[in-house]
């Protein structure tokens, strides 16, 4: 009861902070260049002559579509939730503010994971709206009910999650929000893409196998977005998956990321 | 019987950050309060009244020591359900409007939203803030938010409510009200441990209390005890001659201030009497006699004044 007052809480700071109606906005932004995109000549050309070619073609345009949102939505829930978001534990550790929330009857491990649990949930209905909005388009447009598409939501959530404990660390260390974005943007966009190609970069320039060794063990501790959303697209496309590896080493990196915030919040004097 | 007791209570603090130096907030702090008493901490500033409140409702960790709430050790979070609290600068979110504050610090006690509602409204009225209660507390003066923050503190009818400087920024009727209100949470048998600089309100209200210096103790007991140490007679009189001066000083211990003034100090009303005998048979007119009373304040100046 008491933690979902605390989950709930975090909703209403996003409504306050106007976080949900940015989101909002943006997420109808991209539904409407969708539905005008699928309305223009050309695309309702092409419907048809894919639909010519029979339901193959149909399902083949659908899924094109779709994973074009995928990486666009990842786009989205990267730069904005994260930006979003991540203001929610400075603020909470505000002088005044933290001292009452501590003499309530909650256990700090409680606190962080409700923190945690809001956050998640935030970005999960926000998803909901999106892909449900866009799934629903393409559907009737295209009379192809996709339904692995929806497993999106759940994939890009969990991406958000592992990014998510990482900006609550770095939010109870330093109490900043501009770090906790500054670093979750650097992880984000620069050193898991880099990790990703790795092979194809870095290892066909350096061949100094202490290198590579580092730049892999980097890679396997460190969570992995961008072979997360390779998995979703394979799942859509209804590709083989090679490896779920990635998807539970960065649920790995999460546990331990929370696990430490768990730890320094419980030792630290407010 | 007692509701707060600690043992030996320290608290170091490192200074700054990867220094090893440390600052003694609390050192072997050692004291009780007992059930339905109002109960006071005074102190200069960074003597540690904040430190202790914090380590009492576990917000800052004790270096060493014992502390017993309820008779109970600290080491759950169950005791805060009987327990409230108003901290010093507190800061509520600023999104929220005093019903939505309530609400929310209500619910995080554990309360249901019927009980909440009920008491918010009881709350609100009592500390006069019902027509704030839809503005947004960012719009809030700082003694409407300290109102605020005392109902907030008395959402869940505690068994014992923690005051950090409970009237900081409320106007002097306003501070009149919240005396009122604590002897009436006293009067139903609630425990209040308080903060307070104003000397004289904690006199007010205070059944006991306990000065603390550097993070020690330097001394406690109940208000009229500690402040009703010897009554001290301020004469202002005709002025008096060398010889007489001598004789007030030998005979009855006086200080004289002036020509025509001096102290008397003696908890005997004959004593004082035969001083005036002594005084009207020399001829010396007696403009005025005041009985000043060792007040908190005096007490605490000359206390901490002799500490430092
Ligand atoms: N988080 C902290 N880190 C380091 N030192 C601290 C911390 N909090 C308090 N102190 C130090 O502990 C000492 C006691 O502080 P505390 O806030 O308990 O004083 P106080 O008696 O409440 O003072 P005031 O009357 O000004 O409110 C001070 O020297 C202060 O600098
Ligand atoms: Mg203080």
């Amino acid at each position: 009861m008491i933690f979902l007052t605390l989950v709930l809480s975090t909703f209403r700071e996003a409504v306050a902070k106007k976080i949900f109606l940015g989101f909002f906005a943006i997420s109808t932004l991209v539904i409407l260049i969708f539905l005008f995109l699928i309305n223009v000549e050309s695309v309702e050309g092409m419907v048809d002559m894919m639909g010519a070619a029979g339901d193959e073609g149909i399902r083949k345009l659908v899924i094109g579509f779709e994973v074009a949102m995928i990486d666009i939505s990842y786009l989205l829930i990267i730069t904005f939730c994260l930006i979003s978001v991540s203001s929610f534990i400075p603020s909470m550790l505000e002088k005044g503010n933290i001292d009452l929330l501590l003499s309530k009857p909650i256990s700090r491990t409680n606190i962080i994971l409700a923190k945690f649990t809001g956050g998640v949930m935030l970005v999960f209905f926000s998803l909901v709206y999106l892909i449900g909005f866009v799934w629903i388009i393409l559907s009737s447009k295209s009379g192809f009910w996709h339904f692995p598409f929806l497993y999106t939501i759940l994939w890009l959530t969990l991406s958000f999650a592992i990014i998510y404990s990482l900006i609550i660390f770095i939010g109870l260390v330093s109490q900043s929000t501009i770090l906790s974005i500054l670093v979750s943007f650097f992880l984000v966009f620069i050193v898991c893409p880099i990790l990703y190609v790795r092979e194809a970069t870095i290892f066909s320039l350096v061949e100094n196998n202490v290198v590579q060794f580092i730049i892999n063990f980097f890679y396997y501790i460190l969570p992995k977005p961008n072979d997360i959303n390779k998995i979703t697209t394979d799942i859509i496309t209804g590709e083989e998956v090679n490896s779920y590896m990635p998807v539970f080493s960065s649920i790995l990196f999460m546990l331990a990321v929370l696990s430490a915030s768990v730890f320094y919040f419980k030792k630290k004097d407010y | 019987m007692s509701i707060i007791t600690t043992k030996n209570l320290s608290k170091e603090y490192s200074s700054k950050s990867f220094s090893k130096e440390k600052i003694l907030a609390l050192n072997n702090f050692s004291f009780e309060v007992e059930s339905g008493e109002i109960f006071g901490i005074l102190g200069p500033n960074g003597a540690g009244k904040t430190t202790l409140i914090k380590i009492l409702l576990g917000i800052t960790h004790r270096t060493k020591g014992e502390v017993k709430i309820f008779d109970n050790e600290i080491n759950t979070e169950a005791y805060k359900m009987k327990v409230g609290y108003l901290p010093e600068n507190h800061k509520f979110p600023n999104y929220l409007n005093g019903e939505q504050v309530m609400e929310f610090y209500g619910k995080m006690s554990g309360m249901s939203s019927a009980d909440v509602g009920k008491k918010t409204n009881d709350l609100l009225k009592l500390v006069d803030m019902e027509k704030w209660r839809k503005t947004k507390i960012k719009k809030y003066s700082k003694g409407m938010l300290q109102r605020l923050g005392l109902a907030q503190a008395m959402i869940n009818d505690p068994e014992l409510i923690f005051l950090d400087e409970p009237t900081d920024g409320v106007d002097p009727i306003g501070r009149k009200e919240i005396r009122d209100i604590l002897e009436n949470l006293k009067d139903r048998g609630k425990t209040i441990f308080l903060n307070s600089h104003l000397l004289s309100e904690v006199e007010l209200i205070c059944d006991r209390v306990a000065i603390m210096h550097k993070g020690s103790l330097v001394k406690s007991g109940r208000v009229d005890e500690i402040t009703h140490i010897s009554d001290n007679y301020i004469i202002n009189c005709s002025d008096v001659s060398e010889v007489i001066m001598n004789r007030l000083m030998m005979n009855f211990k006086a200080t004289i201030l002036s020509i025509n003034e001096f102290h008397f100090k003696t908890d005997n009303i004959d004593e004082l009497n035969r001083l005036i005998d002594f005084m009207r048979q020399n001829n010396i007119l007696i403009r005025g006699i005041q009985r000043e009373k060792n007040t908190l304040e005096n007490m605490f100046i000359n206390l901490i004044g002799s500490q430092n």
